[in-house]
C-alpha cells in the first residue's frame, strides 16, 4: 500500500550520528553467560530420554560413564538400540499412556530356566559380551600378567518408573547368566 | 562592562565510547556454544552388583555371623532385620498414601550405622510387585547421608584416621535376585 504524504511527512528522520545502545544488551547476555556457566554440564556417556516412559528421580550424584544400555520401553525391551523382545500386548496398552496400562509381562516362548531367563535378551547379551571380549583380546592393552583386560560386565538399565520388581528382576538375572555383574539403574539427578 | 564568562566551564568533557560489538560478537558466540554442548538431561546410577553366592562365604559367615543387614519391601511396610539376630527386627509403615515412609527409614538406618561403623552393606529384598521407582527411593534413603543427618565418623582401616562417612549404606545388593518372592 503507498504511504501518503502526510506519513511520509510525519515520519522522523534518523539522525547520521545514531548509535544502538549496546550496554543494556551486554549486561542481559552477560546474565545468561553466567547462569549457563553455572549450570553447565556435560555428558560423558550416550544415553538419552526415551519417548514414553518417566524415569524415576535419585538424590544420587555420581555420574554415569558410558557402558550396554538396555531399555525397558513400555512396548520391549531394546539393548545397544536393538529391539530385542517385546511384550505381551494388551488392550488396555493400546491407549495412549501405555506405559500405565502396560503389564509388561513376557511371552511363554520367550522365557526359560523356570520363567526366569529371558532367552532372546540372553542371546543378545552374550553376543555383546563376545564382541567386547574379542576387542580386548584384539587390543594392545594388556593387565599385569600379559593377559588381555577381563570383560567388566557393566549394564545400565534404563526403565520407566512404574515397571515392577519382577520384570526387572528377570534382566537382572539373564544379565547375570550372561556374566554381567554389576547393574547401574539410571535415574534423573535431582538438583540439590 | 560584564567580563565575558570562561569558556571552560561550558566545554563538555569528550565522551569515551567502547566499542562493543566485538565483545558482544563473543558473548552470542559463547552463549550458542555452550547451548548446544550442554547436556540438559542430566543422568545418575544407582549401581548394584550381582550377589554371588558360593559355599565358602555362606561358611565364613556362619562363623563370623556379620549384621547382612536386610530390608524387605512388602506391600504395605518396610522390614528391617538381620538374618543372625543382631539387630531387633523392625517394621515401618507405609505412608497413608501408600508410599513407603523414607523418612523413617533413613532414621532408623542411622541409628543402625552408628552401632555398626563398619557395616557398608545392605540387602534389598523386594517383592516382585514393588515399582522400580520405590526401589530407588529406598534405596536413596539407604545410601544418602544428608547434611542435616548427624555426623558418622569411621576409623579408615588403611590409613588409620578418622574420617567422616560419605554414605550410609553405599553398597546395596538385590537379595532375591536368583530367586522368587519367598
Amino acid at each position: 500500500m503507498r504511504s501518503t504524504i502526510r506519513t511520509r511527512r510525519g515520519r522522523k528522520k534518523i539522525h547520521k550520528d545514531f548509535e544502538l545502545q549496546l550496554t543494556s544488551m551486554m549486561d542481559i547476555l552477560v546474565i545468561i553467560l553466567v547462569f549457563l556457566l553455572k549450570s553447565y554440564t556435560v555428558s560423558t556417556n550416550s544415553f538419552s530420554s526415551v519417548p514414553g516412559i518417566q524415569i524415576p528421580i535419585s538424590k544420587t550424584q555420581e555420574l554415569t560413564p558410558d557402558s550396554l544400555h538396555l531399555i525397558v520401553t513400555p512396548d520391549a525391551i531394546t539393548f545397544e538400540n536393538q529391539r530385542v523382545v517385546e511384550f505381551v500386548k494388551t488392550v488396555d496398552s493400546l491407549e495412549k499412556d501405555s506405559a500405565k496400562a502396560q503389564s509388561y509381562a513376557f511371552k511363554n516362548e520367550d522365557l526359560d530356566e523356570g520363567g526366569m531367563r529371558i532367552a532372546r535378551l540372553y542371546d543378545a547379551l552374550n553376543r555383546a559380551r563376545e564382541k567386547a571380549e574379542l576387542l580386548r583380546a584384539q587390543s594392545t592393552a594388556r593387565d599385569q600378567n600379559g593377559n588381555p583386560l577381563p570383560f567388566d560386565g557393566i549394564i545400565a538399565i534404563q526403565a520407566d518408573k512404574r515397571v515392577k520388581y519382577d520384570t526387572l528382576r528377570k534382566i537382572m538375572y539373564t544379565a547375570g547368566a550372561a556374566q554381567f555383574r554389576i547393574f547401574r539403574l539410571l535415574a534423573m539427578r535431582q538438583d540439590q | 562592562m560584564l567580563k565575558r564568562p570562561s569558556s571552560r566551564r561550558r566545554s563538555h568533557p569528550a565522551e569515551i565510547q567502547i566499542n562493543l560489538v566485538p565483545m558482544l560478537d563473543a558473548l552470542v558466540t559463547m552463549i550458542s556454544f555452550l547451548m548446544y554442548t550442554m547436556a540438559f538431561l542430566s543422568f545418575t546410577m544407582i549401581e548394584s552388583p550381582l550377589p554371588i553366592v558360593s559355599p565358602e562365604t555362606n561358611q565364613h559367615q556362619l562363623r563370623d555371623r556379620p549384621l547382612q543387614l536386610t530390608l524387605t519391601i512388602n506391600e504395605k511396610d518396610l522390614l528391617l532385620w538381620s538374618p543372625f539376630d543382631l539387630i531387633p527386627q523392625r517394621t515401618i509403615q507405609n505412608k497413608q498414601d501408600g508410599q513407603p515412609d523414607v523418612l523413617k527409614l533413613h532414621e532408623a538406618l542411622i541409628a543402625i550405622k552408628q552401632k555398626f561403623l563398619t557395616e557398608n552393606k545392605l540387602i534389598l529384598v523386594p517383592k516382585g510387585v514393588t515399582s522400580y521407582d520405590t526401589i530407588v527411593a529406598v534405596i536413596d534413603a539407604a545410601k544418602a547421608l544428608e547434611k542435616t543427618d548427624p555426623i558418622i565418623v569411621i576409623k579408615n582401616e588403611k590409613t588409620g584416621v578418622q574420617e567422616q562417612a560419605k554414605t550410609l549404606f553405599g553398597e546395596v545388593v538385590f537379595g532375591n535376585l536368583l530367586g522368587g518372592d519367598e
